[in-house]
């Protein structure tokens, strides 16, 4: 239900952000209405500001003019987060791409909400340094996203996800304040309210500048790629490493159905008669990443691994992981449309959690894939379908809908890193009881936003939202194109 | 204090919970009345009794960090959290845990130790902390920056309010997004919102072996320059202090400003570190007793004063020096940046100079403890986003029930 906005409040936007960065004529504003998602909406205006002052300006403007906001990075968001549901004012973060700082003696970086998570990584490694956060969107995901969702990568299994490594933030609050949320230092006295903005996926504040904590890249680095008959196998293994007593700093797995994909594009080594394979990582001083790696390998082949290969040089290290990396992507190639999930179960329980996931694709009718963070037990089912075929968007729904109760039945979350934003609203009731929810709600009229930033998003319910997933998606099903 | 007020709390809980109010003084404050609950539906019960009668209620587990924060602006009802000692659900191969709040960290190592896991933590001033205590305090040892802090292992909890209702968040398991995580909000927020009843963490393998060596210095300089040699140095590390001559001596090692280093992980590994160590502090050899130990319970002394100043690694040593000139006993960890500064006791006018050091370099000072007097002249936390927490304040506990005064005003 967009709102109509008035003439004097994209007079206002342009006061407050200068003509040339406020688009609200509809061509423009189409290239707005999606992230990720298969959930659209056309914002009513979409500004791109250069300062904290400017977005400030933004949201008074807002406030005066009762329209709502929706910050925005790169819109690589896989749960609806940046999709204008009720219209209103996107605020483009792009422009605010730069690198302020990177102190490296003490491993810290200041940086814009609209910088590059690779070009920060780009910046870094010179110095031997990096930021945790590696989703696999990385070449184009911003860092306020990744902050806003508090999102993870193949790496989260040593290092946490985003959260961990966030010292300090300047925010725009609800009321066009400014604030500064934590420090420079780690570990700032008092509440930890930096520690409740990461990952409230744009519904508490926008962040204008964010202090980050930085990691030195390891001396040595072993990565492994072990191959077995079945996901059964694979997942086996899994737990039989983490038992082990060996975290390893990553931990994938991909499936055959996906090693199919990825592998004729990339040409990474993968094995095309595998049941699944594990990508394996340690790191450390030589003299312990190799009793690691020993170790990391008895309980691969204890758990009936055929094959355990070892890359030693930096080129085959990269292409076993530009595997993993592109390997979502290459979907688009051979399906018309893929629906990507995301849940969590405890490590101990992926073999069964796995079964159920392809039995129930199986019994749907639709092909599935799956690459995803096994180390965190961090599930990425990807559902491949023709939503020209009648009645298909919705079975994938309904079969995503099943995937995440499997999840939550096995004692596991409905979202490991890519948010609750739109799309998971509706499941929110599934983990968490009213109180909890009230509880949440009351945080979020805390910040004074519940209107204003972001309406519609993580918390059930909301005035003028829809009641949940299957109706906001309704809206938008019949259109083609690829939906992640 | 009208009988009939207390009689709405005696009527809350079964009788067999209450306890001598005299044992529970904060402050040389005591309160009307205390209990010791067995559950958590009687923490939430106790909790809203106490909200509708107007009651100021003060939840304590160990009773080790009752000197953090403001002096109490009133204290009705104590609330010991010792009941709520039960290990819920430990899935050694998931390396996840889940406890109820009073339990503590002792026992819960000891749980783990047998399958050969911990929760990585060394909080001041040693493990009878009650892991409610350790998150609702947020206090980390000389292991942060090495490893994660205790709110970044925590995986959800659940918390008792002062509507009476019991909230969870996040859950069991180790990577979670699913809504705001109020839990970290709780952690650190000296139970201004909420009691928590119980926490889940993520647990770590216990390192196979682990050695400290002290490398002696002839200046703090010499040692700041040493330490951060070592920080860059990708050593199997879990803690790397720069301690201050005082300081050196008082954890048993030589009178002269050290480096005191942990190395943790596998057999290898440590050795390997040990020869890098010994490279770059030739002088450098195993540390004899158990210096950490003797550090953190300095940290944890609520006797003294005590100061932590957050700083950048590379203003560590100069932190040290400072805080040894103003007369403490001082010591740093790099990784985190944390200087710690104990006394028998200090005036407000140095600590607001210190306060002003460490936010020259975008740093923080925090009073760990100190006289009632210095904690009233002193706001113990410095600077913060104050109208944000009373909003927060505003919504999670309107009436004031819980640790009123100890943030701030009202808070």
């Amino acid at each position: 239900m967009p709102t109509t906005v008035h003439p004097a409040f994209i007079e206002a936007l342009e006061r407050a952000v200068g003509r040339p960065h406020v688009l609200s004529a509809p061509e423009d504003l189409v290239a707005f209405e999606y992230d990720a998602t298969i959930d659209r909406a056309l914002p009513d205006a979409v500004v791109l500001p250069r300062t904290a002052e400017e977005i400030a300006a933004v949201v008074r403007a807002a406030n005066e003019h009762d329209v709502p906001v929706v910050p925005r990075g790169s819109g690589t968001g896989l749960a609806g987060g940046a999709v204008p549901v009720t219209g209103g004012v996107v605020v483009a973060l792009t422009r605010m791409n730069r690198i302020i700082e990177v102190d490296a003696a003490n491993r810290v970086a200041v940086v814009e909400p609209g910088v590059i998570n690779l070009a920060l990584q780009d910046a870094l490694a010179p110095l031997g340094l990096a930021w945790p956060p590696d989703p696999s969107s990385q070449r184009i995901c911003t860092v306020g996203g990744n902050i806003a969702n508090n999102s993870g990568g193949p790496h989260t299994l040593a290092h946490g996800s985003t959260v961990n490594h966030v010292l300090g933030l300047e925010v725009v609050l609800a009321d066009g304040r400014i604030v500064h949320l934590g420090g420079r230092a780690m570990d700032t006295p008092g509440v930890d309210l930096r520690g409740l903005l990461v990952g409230s996926e744009g519904t508490l504040g926008i962040v204008t500048q964010a202090t980050l904590h930085l990691v030195p890249v390891a001396h040595a680095v072993r990565t492994m790629l072990a191959i077995f008959d079945s996901v059964d196998a694979a997942s086996a293994a899994v737990s039989a490493i983490i038992r082990g007593g060996v975290i390893p700093v990553a931990l994938e797995m991909l499936d055959q159905a996906i090693i199919r994909i990825v592998e004729p594009r990339i040409r990474a080594g993968y094995p095309l008669d595998a049941g699944a394979v594990l990508l394996i990582e340690v790191e450390g001083l030589a003299e312990g990443i190799a009793v690691e790696a020993e170790a990391v390998i008895a309980a691969c082949r204890a758990s009936g691994a055929r094959e355990v290969r070892s890359a030693d040089t930096q080129p085959e290290r990269d292409r076993l992981w530009e595997a993993r990396k592109a390997g979502i992507g290459a979907v688009g190639a051979v399906s018309p449309a893929y629906y990507l999930l995301d849940g969590v179960v405890p490590r101990t329980r992926l073999p069964e959690v796995m079964r159920r996931v392809l039995d129930l694709s199986q019994a749907y009718g639709f092909a599935c894939a799956n690459i995803f963070h096994a180390g965190d037990g961090n599930l990425h089912p990807i559902i491949m379908f023709d939503p020209a075929l009648p009645g298909a968007t919705q079975r994938v729904l309904d079969l995503g809908g099943e995937i995440m109760r499997a999840c939550v039945d096995a004692g596991g979350a409905i979202t490991g890193e890519h948010g609750i934003g739109l799309e998971k609203r509706a499941y929110m009731e599934w983990v968490f009881s009213p109180a909890d929810l009230a509880a949440m709600e009351r945080a979020r009229l805390a910040f004074g936003s519940v209107e204003r930033f972001n309406p519609c998003k993580i918390l059930p319910g909301g005035h003028g939202c829809a009641a949940g997933h299957a109706e906001e998606v309704a809206r938008h099903a019949s259109r083609p194109g690829v939906y992640i | 204090m009208t009988a009939a007020r207390l009689d709405t709390l005696r009527r809350a809980v079964p009788s067999d919970t209450e306890r001598a109010a005299h044992g529970f003084a904060i402050d040389a404050l005591e309160p009307a009345i205390a209990f010791s609950p067995n559950d958590r539906a009687e923490v939430a019960a106790l909790l809203h009794a106490a909200d509708e009668a107007g009651l100021v209620a003060v939840p304590q587990g160990g009773r080790t960090a009752l000197h953090l924060g403001r002096p109490l602006q009133r204290y009705d009802v104590a609330i010991e959290t010792r009941g709520l000692a039960r290990v819920v659900e430990y899935v050694p191969d998931d390396l996840t845990l889940t406890v109820e709040a009073g339990i503590h960290l002792d026992a819960l190592q000891q749980t783990l130790r047998e399958h050969g896991q911990y929760l990585p933590v060394d909080p001041p001033p040693d493990d009878h902390v009650s892991i409610g205590g350790l998150l609702a305090t947020a206090r980390s040892g000389a292991w942060r920056g090495h490893l994660p802090a205790t709110r970044d292992l925590l995986l959800g909890a659940v918390v008792a309010l002062p509507s009476g209702e019991l909230t969870a968040s996040g859950g069991r398991v180790v990577k979670n997004v699913s809504g705001y995580d109020l839990h970290r909000m709780h952690t650190g927020a000296l139970g201004a919102f909420g009691v928590i009843v119980e926490a889940s963490f993520k647990v770590a393998p216990l390192p196979a072996v682990t050695r400290t060596l002290a490398a002696p210095t002839a200046t703090l300089v010499e040692a700041g320059t040493l330490a951060l040699r070592l920080w860059n140095a990708g050593l199997a590390a879990r803690a790397l202090s720069v301690l201050g001559p005082e300081t050196a001596e008082r954890a048993g090692l030589g009178s002269g400003p050290t480096v005191l280093i942990e190395l943790a992980g596998l057999d290898v590994s440590v050795d390997r570190s040990s020869e890098l160590v010994r490279e770059a502090a030739p002088r450098a050899d195993e540390a004899p007793g158990a210096p950490w130990d003797r550090l953190r319970r300095l940290h944890g002394d609520t006797v003294a004063t005590v100061i932590r100043l957050g700083v950048p690694a590379t203003s560590v040593a100069a932190a040290i020096e400072a805080v040894r000139a103003a007369g403490c006993l001082a010591w740093g960890n790099v990784a985190s940046g944390a200087v710690i500064g104990h006394a028998p006791d200090l005036d407000g006018a140095a600590i607001e100079r210190l306060r002003a050091f460490a936010t020259e370099q975008g740093g923080f000072l925090q009073v760990e403890a100190g006289s009632r007097a210095l904690r009233t002249a002193v706001d113990p936390f410095g600077p913060g986003e104050a109208d944000l927490v009373r909003s927060l304040k505003a919504r999670f506990d309107p009436r004031g029930t819980l640790n009123r005064g100890r943030w701030m005003e009202g808070v």
